[in-house]
């Protein structure tokens, strides 16, 4: 029987989640929610964590009705991610790990993703559309490395997202790609939008400054509305994914896709990837928000399969690093 | 306390020191082993360095400007928080 608690605060979201032998616990989390037309800034996401990790641990433990003697090892979000927000986060798994006397575990957050995706899903060997406000890859297992076979040149498609609702002031609770889905499903008028895949790959930012400007001139002359732009970006956004997930498929022959992170839970994506599947026999699977979401559960099963796999952190290499490859870290625990 | 050791208004190094006792030498071992694996998000102009001596945690920093200087130190000030508020929910540390 192994225990292991995961600790994520990459982005705004903080949680803290325990497993034990494919079994969720507990999954405690709180977000950084700022005003509408603003986005999440490091040094205040990291001071609202501050705030809130303890509470949130402690949570965890009395929701999984377990003691820290209980636990296995502590795992934590090394990375990628935001550098303050990162580091808080860091140093109270580092603290308990030395208080409990548990081996630490650093774990990638794309990794994370993908391993909640698999154990929630079952998916044998998925072609995974990982896509969320800080990343867009399109990833596939080979030979002990989850390999990125297409990803954003510049943006991800949840920043996207997230900074065309501040242009038209959006609520950002519970979060703006939500409420972006709920006015698209009110949308009637296609608006054409710069259509950017570039072979296994794919650009946002070009959408994003087209799709701004587009917003103050076409709003202010009543040619269209916030819901027809949401739909708009939405269709050609989501489309774009297909597409470059549809050729990661064709590469690999692969016959199931696995959508993680928090753009998964768009039920509009989900329905397109749905009909892209449908058309080549292949199968879809997604997981519902309290997984695709970031959550701390996720970071516990990634680190359940190192632990298991012999991995272990040294506290003197347990630093927090912002870019981290999906590919860098060697997949042990797949043949 | 803050030192410059400027004279003759050329650029010296500033220097920051600081001493935090903890209720064990095992605590302020933890402390040190918490904050120190992360690099300063500011490459230059700026360093710390960590030790343990007793019960105490010392720091010191050495700067090219103010400014630098008051973010790393107000940063750090924030996690060591963190790290006793840590410390007095979940310890005392389990014993090896």
């Amino acid at each position: 029987m192994t225990v292991v608690i995961g600790f994520e605060g990459s982005a705004n979201k903080i949680g803290v989640g325990i497993i034990r032998d494919g079994e969720v616990l507990s999954n405690p989390r709180r977000t950084y929610i700022t005003p509408p037309g603003q986005g999440f800034l490091p040094g205040e996401t990291a001071k609202h964590h501050r705030s809130v990790i303890l509470t949130v641990l402690q949570e965890a433990l009395d929701e999984a009705g377990l003691k820290s003697a209980d636990i296995d090892c502590v795992a934590y979000t090394k990375g990628p991610g935001m550098g303050a927000p990162l580091v808080t986060v860091a140093v109270v798994a580092r603290t308990v790990a030395q208080l409990w006397g548990k081996p630490l575990l650093g774990v990638n957050h794309c990794i994370g993703h993908i391993e909640m995706g698999r154990l929630i899903t079952n998916a044998q060997n998925p072609t995974v559309l990982y896509v969320s406000g800080g990343n867009t890859q399109v990833i596939a297992y080979s030979e002990r490395r989850y390999r990125i076979f297409g990803e954003t040149i510049d943006i991800a498609v949840g920043n996207c997202l997230d900074r065309f609702a501040r242009v038209i002031k959006i609520s950002n609770d519970p979060s703006p790609g939500y409420n972006i889905e709920q006015m698209a499903k009110k949308g009637t008028k296609f608006i054409e939008l710069p259509y950017t895949v570039k072979g296994m790959d794919v650009s946002f930012s070009g959408i994003l400054s087209y799709i701004e400007d587009a917003a103050h001139k076409m709003l202010s002359t009543s040619q269209c509305t916030p819901e027809d732009l949401c739909f708009s970006l939405q269709e050609t956004l989501f489309a774009m994914l297909v597409e470059i997930t549809e050729r990661a498929m064709a590469h690999c022959g692969s016959q199931e896709v696995l959508i993680v992170g928090g753009v998964g839970c768009n039920m509009r994506l989900q329905e397109m990837m749905g009909v892209m599947c449908k058309e080549r026999g292949a199968r879809i699977f997604a997981t519902d928000e309290s997984f695709c979401i970031d959550n701390g559960a996720m970071i516990a099963q990634a680190g359940w399969e190192m632990f298991r796999s012999g991995h272990v952190t040294e506290l003197l290499d347990s630093w927090i690093t912002q870019r981290y490859r999906t590919d860098e870290v060697e997949v042990t625990w797949r043949d | 306390m803050a030192t410059c050791m400027s004279e003759n208004g050329s650029e010296r190094k500033l220097e920051f020191f600081l001493k935090v006792p903890f209720p064990s030498e095992r605590e302020a071992t933890i402390a040190l082993q918490s904050l120190s694996p992360d690099p300063e998000p500011r490459k230059g102009g700026i360093s710390k360095n960590l030790d343990v001596s007793g019960q105490t945690l010392s720091v010191r920093w050495t700067a090219d400007e103010a400014r630098i200087l008051r973010v790393s130190v107000s940063s750090f000030l924030d996690h060591l928080s963190l790290v006793m508020e840590t410390m007095d929910a979940f310890g005392p540390p389990v014993s090896q």
